[in-house]
């Protein structure tokens, strides 16, 4: 028993914050305070109406819908993120001339052009998943740019000098040095991709969870407004966890870093 | 004494961005006997790493010579391999999957290598380190994986670039002993770079002093001392005499002028 507490300590721990927090809001809107529905929700309330939401199948549909751009936007992040970091890192005059812009754009509140990226590429799927790709574009461009000037001249030189050619040095000697990189930018870029998401749909669509956040929200459904909020943290937080476990798995090498 | 290592003036000049081009190495000539252990020592920045690097083939000479058993050199080759002062290893291998990198880009086949391997992560003392990673060795234990690696791929020649300087003093110890055991067991012609001289009466056939930049082969020292060699031998008068011997042609060198 006490092996068993010892091994899984650190999710019993968090979890019993979690679990504490909710039990913590019920007791508060059923004893101190009297519950306005339309302000205030509370987790009993939150979960009925949830489980509503799967029982009739809108959730699924509106997850697959907020799926979509996600899926286009985040990959096209990931293909041209690593391609522009690459350059960035190999040519030093890519990295001299695109560093400032760049770090610009990644530094200032990009969501503030998302009514922009509406009208130009209207509702659908392609205006959002542009949206997306701008806010997580940045992260990958960043990271990978880190990872390959921070690749050691020494373990380029060892290649070679063991009869490596150029490909040898590209597969055994940056790529290995550049994922850990690229990893740690994906969880940022999973934030930021979640934002995109919702201000997206909050200010033009009509169906997806930010849709359906926004609607509630003006329906006074504060419910089935927070039960949309709960998804995305549960998303946001299956993703970061996800790629964490990843992590591990696929670079045990690096927990001694 | 037939030459195994050659090089006949070698000359190398930096150009570094926006500076003065330095010589490096002028006229450089050192000639050394298959199976033979010879040091090079010199003061810091005279280009004793530098020619190591020239002769393992990563950078081309921009004049001169250099011949192993007679072949020419230009450009990394199997006849030689080199171990790093900060050892080189990749820190997402294991000590098995660093130890065959050489093996791995000759294009050995994976069943061939293992046994090749293994049999080098046990001569230098790592059985049982096999699946472990370099950010879980000690400094030692990662320059013995320097070492197999080396090994492993059968070179005719050894070039070590200060290889125990990161370690700690009895580390150091230890390691020189393991060396000299290793080099009469694999029989290799060892190129050995250091700045410490008794390293280099302790381990040595000869010893190549280098002058202060450009660098040249000033003089050679033999070190008659007998084989195998022990710690105890450092403590004779033969061992001191051979250490102010080498001292003496080396200090002139390290007169710095003005600031130091």
């Amino acid at each position: 028993m006490n092996d068993f507490v010892y091994k899984w300590r650190n999710p019993i721990f968090g979890s019993v914050s979690v679990v504490l927090f909710f039990l913590g809001w019920e007791a508060l809107l059923t004893w101190a305070i009297p519950l306005n529905p339309f302000i205030m929700s509370k987790p009993s309330l939150i979960f009925e109406g949830l489980w509503l939401e799967m029982q009739s199948g809108q959730l699924w549909s509106d997850l697959l819908i907020s799926g979509q751009p996600f899926i286009f936007g985040f990959g096209a992040a990931i293909v041209v993120g690593i391609f522009v970091g690459t350059m960035m890192g190999w040519r030093a005059r890519v990295g001299y001339a695109l560093d400032p812009l760049l770090t610009a754009l990644y530094a200032s509140p990009l969501v503030a052009i998302a009514p922009l990226v509406i009208i130009f590429f209207g509702v659908g799927v392609s205006g959002k998943a542009i949206l997306i790709f701008v806010l997580c574009v940045f992260p990958f461009v960043f990271n990978t740019y880190a990872g390959v000037k921070s690749v050691d001249r020494l373990l380029v030189n060892v290649v070679r000098s063991l009869g490596g050619n150029e490909r040898d040095i590209y597969l055994k000697v940056i790529v290995p040095s550049v994922l850990p990189f690229i990893i740690a930018g994906a969880r940022y870029a999973i934030g930021r991709a979640l934002v995109g998401i919702l201000v997206g749909e909050f200010f033009a669509a009509t169906a997806g969870i930010g849709y359906r956040i926004a609607w509630f929200s003006d329906m006074f459904e504060l419910s089935r407004m927070f039960g949309y909020i709960l998804v995305m943290m549960v998303v946001a937080v299956l993703f970061t966890e996800g790629i964490r476990w990843a992590e591990r798995a696929a670079f045990p090498w690096r927990v001694g870093m | 004494m037939v030459a195994y290592i050659e090089a006949k003036n070698v000359n190398l000049i930096f150009t570094p961005p926006n500076r003065m081009p330095v010589t490096a190495l002028k006229d450089f000539n050192i000639s050394v006997g298959e199976g033979e252990f010879v040091s090079i020592v010199g003061p810091s920045g005279c280009g004793k790493s530098t020619f190591l690097n020239v002769l393992l083939g990563l950078i081309p000479p921009h004049s001169g010579e250099m011949a192993i058993n007679g072949k020419r050199v230009s450009g990394p080759g199997q006849d030689r391999a080199m171990v790093f002062q900060e050892f080189g290893l990749l820190p997402w291998r294991t000590v098995l999957n660093n130890v065959e990198l050489g093996l791995e880009l000759k294009g050995v086949a994976t069943s061939e290598r293992r046994p090749v391997s293994q049999k080098f992560i046990e001569m230098v003392g790592l059985a049982g380190f096999e699946g472990h990673y370099p950010h879980e060795l000690s400094g030692g234990m990662k320059q013995r994986v320097g070492l197999a690696r080396a090994l492993a791929t059968d070179p005719d020649v050894l070039l070590m670039d200060e290889p125990f300087a990161a370690l700690d003093a009895q580390t150091r110890d230890i390691m020189q002993a393991e060396l000299l055991r290793i080099w009469q067991e694999a029989k290799k012609t060892v190129l050995f770079v250091t700045h410490q001289i008794e390293e280099a009466v302790y381990l040595s056939d000869r010893v190549i002093v280098m002058t202060k930049r450009p660098g040249r082969a000033k003089k050679i020292i033999d070190i008659p001392l007998p084989r195998p060699r022990d710690y105890e031998m450092r403590v004779t008068q033969e061992f001191n005499d051979l250490k102010l011997q080498l001292w003496n042609e080396l200090k002139d060198e390290l007169t710095v002028h003005g600031n130091g």
